[in-house]
C-alpha cells in the first residue's frame, strides 16, 4: 500500500486544465506552489489544526451542478442576490432586480473591470497555499463595485452553494470596492451538501470615509472543509465592519487581515458554534498602519462534544499609528470534558502613544447565572441551554437583517438545545 | 405557609446562620433588619436554594413540604420567590423572552394554559405598568447593562409575572430613588394578596413606609436577637442596630 506524499493535494488541483481568464496571475500562483506542501502542525500557525485528513483525500474539481436555494432566500434580498453553484454563476437562481444605478454587482466572468481588481485592491500578506490554490483555478466568484458617495439602503446577498457527491473542490472568489463616501451591507453566505473542499479569496477596498457592513456566515456541510482568505483594506476615515458566523463545516479556517489607514475604523468579531469534531481555526491580523485608527474584535466560540476551536488574534500598531486604540476580547464557553480552546493574542505594539486591550476567558457556564434562572422556575437543563443561547446570541443581536437575524437565532437555538424553550427569536 | 425550624447553614465551611426560628402565615408582612453581614441575605438565599451555601441542621416547611427536598426551580414554581439585592445580567436572552419562559414553566406546573408571544404581550403590557418601566426594556437583554434601579425593577416585573405565594425581597431599597422606592412598594402592596405573604430584608428602615410589616425580626451574627411589630423599625431608625446587639449579648440587660 503507498501513502499519498502531502502536496499530492495542490498537485492534484493544479492537474486540472487552467482557466482560459487570467493568465499571469493563475501562473504566478502556480509558481509560488510549486513544490510547496499543505502546512503541517510543524509549521508556525498551523500548531492546533492538523489539516493530514485533507491531504489523505482525493478532491478534484467540482462539476457542475444546480441547486434549490427557496430555503435560502432572505426577503430583505430578494432582488439583491447573486448565487453561486459549485464555484459557478447561477443566473437562474440570482436576481438583481433592486439594484440602485450605478452599484455593480455582477459575476466576475461578465465583469469588464475585475481584471483590474484582482489582486489589487488589497496589499498583499504571507499568502496561505488555499488563497494561491484559489487564484491558480477559480472559475468564477463576485465583483462588487460600489461608487462614489452612493449608499446603498438595501442589503447585498452573496450565496455560495456546493452541492458535491464526491471529494471535490471549490474556489470562490470575491472582489469588493467602495469607493469615497459610499456605504454598503453585504451577507455572504456559504452553504452546500456533501463532503467538498471550499477555498474563497476575499479581496476588499473600502475607500475614504466609505463603510462596508459584512455578515459572514460558514454553514458549510458537516463533512466539508472551508479555508477562507480575506484581505481589506480601509482608507482613511473608512469603516470595515465584519462579523463571521462559522457553524458549519468538519475543518474550517478564517484568515482575515485588515489594514487601517488614518482614522479606520474595523470591527472583526467572530462566532463559532462548534460541537462532534468540528475544528474551526480563525487566525485573524489587524494591522493599525496609520494614526488615529480604531480596531474591536470579539471573538466568541461556543464548544461541545470533541470539538476544538482555535483563536489567534494578531495586533500590529506601525509606529507611525498614533492614537490607537485597539480591543480584543476572546470569550470562549466549554460545554464538555473533551471540548478544547486555544487562545492567545499577539500583540505587537510599536507606537507609544496607543490604546490596546485585550481579554481572553475560557471557561463554563457561571453557577450564579444558573441558580438565578433556576429561581424563576427554569429547570437545570432550561437554565444551562438557555444561557448557552444567550452566550451565543449576543453576538446575533446587531446584525442589520431582520430575516436573517430571527434565522440565524432559530439556528442557534437548534444547535444550543434551546428550541425546546420555545420560540426566543 | 413557612415554618423554620433552628435553621442553620455555613458557606466554605463558616457557619453564617446559628439557629434561626421563624413562622410566617399567609397574609402577613415579615421584615428582617440587621447590620451588615448579620446574615440576612443568607437566610433569604438559603430558602430559595442557592448553591453556595450548605443547610447544616434545622427545618423549612413550605406549604407543609420539606423544602430542602426541592430543587431551587420547583421551589419557585411552587409559589417561592426571591428578588435578589444583585440581580444577575444574561447577554442574548431578551427579557421579555425569559418572563414568557419563566410564566409559562409555572403555568405548565400549575396546569394552567401557557401563553404564547401575542397573548404574553397583552398580559405583560399590565405588568409594566405596575412598575412603571419603559417597554423598550422587554427588548432588551435580560438585566444587560440596567442601572441598579433597573435592575430592582425587573425583580418586581419577574415577581408580578410570577405572583409567588411567599415573595422574599433582598434589599429592594438599594439602588433606588425615593420616588422609584415608592413605585415599587406601591406595586408590592397591590400583588400582595390574603393568602400571600412577604418577608422584606433590609438594612434600613425607610422601605418599611411604603411596605408595611406587622412583624419586625433583627438578625445579627446569624440569630434573630429581637422580635417586635412595627415599633421596632421606627425604634432601629432612631437608635442603630448596636443596643440591639449589646442587650442580647451574654450579660447584657434584658
Amino acid at each position: 500500500m503507498t501513502v499519498a506524499a502531502p502536496s499530492s493535494l495542490l498537485a492534484d488541483l493544479l492537474s486540472g486544465p487552467r482557466p482560459t481568464e487570467w493568465e499571469a496571475p493563475r501562473l504566478a500562483a502556480e509558481a509560488r506552489l510549486a513544490g510547496r506542501e499543505l502546512p503541517t502542525p510543524r509549521d508556525k500557525g498551523w500548531q492546533y489544526t492538523d489539516l493530514a485528513s485533507l491531504s489523505r483525500t482525493p478532491f478534484t474539481p467540482a462539476p457542475e451542478a444546480t441547486a434549490d436555494i427557496s430555503g435560502d432566500l432572505l426577503p430583505e434580498m430578494v432582488g439583491t442576490r447573486q448565487v453561486f453553484v459549485n464555484g459557478r454563476y447561477a443566473p437562474h437562481a440570482s436576481c438583481v432586480s433592486a439594484l440602485p444605478p450605478g452599484l455593480r454587482f455582477l459575476p466576475l466572468t461578465l465583469a469588464s473591470e475585475a481584471c483590474h481588481c484582482l489582486g489589487t485592491l488589497a496589499p498583499e500578506t504571507a499568502r496561505s497555499p488555499f488563497e494561491d490554490l484559489n487564484t491558480a483555478r477559480f472559475e468564477d466568484g463576485a465583483l462588487i463595485l460600489v461608487p462614489k458617495n452612493l449608499r446603498a439602503t438595501l442589503p447585498l446577498h452573496l450565496l455560495f452553494v456546493t452541492r458535491v457527491e464526491h471529494p471535490s473542490a471549490v474556489f470562490p472568489r470575491v472582489l469588493i470596492r467602495l469607493e469615497a463616501g459610499a456605504e454598503l451591507s453585504l451577507v455572504e453566505e456559504h452553504t452546500g451538501q456533501g463532503p467538498y473542499l471550499t477555498c474563497p479569496v476575499v479581496e476588499i477596498q473600502v475607500g475614504e470615509g466609505a463603510i462596508l457592513r459584512h455578515e459572514r456566515i460558514q454553514r458549510d456541510h458537516a463533512t466539508a472543509v472551508h479555508m477562507t482568505t480575506l484581505r481589506a483594506t480601509v482608507a482613511q476615515g473608512g469603516q470595515y465592519h465584519s462579523r463571521t458566523l462559522t457553524f458549519g463545516a468538519r475543518l474550517s479556517r478564517q484568515e482575515p487581515s485588515v489594514r487601517l489607514a488614518e482614522g479606520a475604523e474595523a470591527t472583526l468579531d467572530g462566532l463559532a458554534l462548534l460541537g462532534d469534531g468540528q475544528v474551526a481555526d480563525t487566525h485573524s491580523f489587524l494591522h493599525h498602519a496609520e494614526p488615529h485608527g480604531t480596531s474591536h474584535q470579539l471573538h466568541t466560540c461556543v464548544v461541545d462534544g470533541q470539538a476544538r476551536a482555535v483563536f489567534n488574534g494578531q495586533i500590529r500598531v506601525a509606529p507611525d499609528a498614533q492614537g490607537t486604540d485597539a480591543q480584543q476580547k476572546s470569550r470562549n464557553l466549554l460545554l464538555s470534558g473533551t471540548a478544547r480552546v486555544d487562545t492567545e493574542p499577539q500583540l505587537e505594539i510599536y507606537a507609544d502613544d496607543v490604546k490596546c486591550t485585550h481579554g481572553a476567558a475560557v471557561g463554563q457556564l457561571d453557577p450564579d447565572e444558573i441558580f438565578y434562572l433556576q429561581s424563576r422556575g427554569l429547570d437545570l437543563e432550561a437554565a444551562r441551554n438557555l444561557l448557552t443561547y444567550g452566550f451565543a446570541a449576543d453576538l446575533l443581536e446587531r446584525i442589520p437583517v431582520a430575516s436573517l437575524r430571527r434565522a440565524l437565532r432559530r439556528l442557534v437555538l437548534a444547535r444550543t438545545h434551546a428550541s425546546a424553550l420555545g420560540d426566543l427569536a | 405557609m413557612l415554618s423554620i425550624k433552628n435553621l442553620t447553614a455555613s458557606i466554605n465551611g463558616t457557619p453564617v446562620l446559628k439557629g434561626i426560628d421563624l413562622e410566617i402565615k399567609a397574609g402577613e408582612i415579615h421584615a428582617i433588619m440587621g447590620p451588615n453581614g448579620s446574615g440576612k441575605s443568607t437566610l433569604g438565599k438559603v430558602l430559595v436554594g442557592h448553591p453556595a451555601y450548605e443547610v447544616t441542621g434545622g427545618t423549612v416547611t413550605f406549604e407543609g413540604k420539606n423544602l430542602f427536598d426541592l430543587e431551587p426551580d420547583v421551589r419557585a414554581r411552587a409559589g417561592l420567590f426571591m428578588g435578589f439585592q444583585h440581580p444577575i445580567e444574561v447577554p442574548g436572552v431578551s427579557n421579555a423572552a425569559f418572563l414568557r419562559l419563566a410564566y409559562n414553566k409555572k403555568a405548565e406546573a400549575e396546569g394552567r394554559d401557557e401563553l404564547d408571544p401575542l397573548e404574553f404581550d397583552d398580559f405583560i403590557h399590565e405588568k409594566i405598568k405596575l412598575v412603571s418601566m419603559k417597554e423598550a426594556f422587554l427588548d432588551r437583554s435580560l438585566n444587560e447593562g440596567f442601572s441598579g434601579g433597573e435592575k430592582k425593577r425587573n425583580e418586581i416585573l419577574q415577581m408580578a409575572v410570577l405572583e409567588p405565594k411567599l415573595a422574599i425581597l433582598d434589599e429592594l431599597d438599594s439602588g433606588l430613588d425615593i420616588d422609584a422606592l415608592r413605585v415599587l412598594g406601591d406595586a408590592v402592596n397591590k400583588l400582595m394578596r390574603p393568602d400571600h405573604a412577604l418577608l422584606v430584608i433590609t438594612h434600613f428602615p425607610r422601605i418599611l413606609e411604603t411596605i408595611r410589616p406587622q412583624f419586625v425580626h433583627v438578625l445579627s451574627g446569624g440569630r434573630i436577637l429581637k422580635q417586635g411589630g412595627p415599633g421596632l423599625a421606627i425604634e432601629l431608625e432612631e437608635r442603630g442596630y448596636d443596643w440591639v446587639v449589646e442587650e442580647a449579648a451574654p450579660g447584657g440587660h434584658r
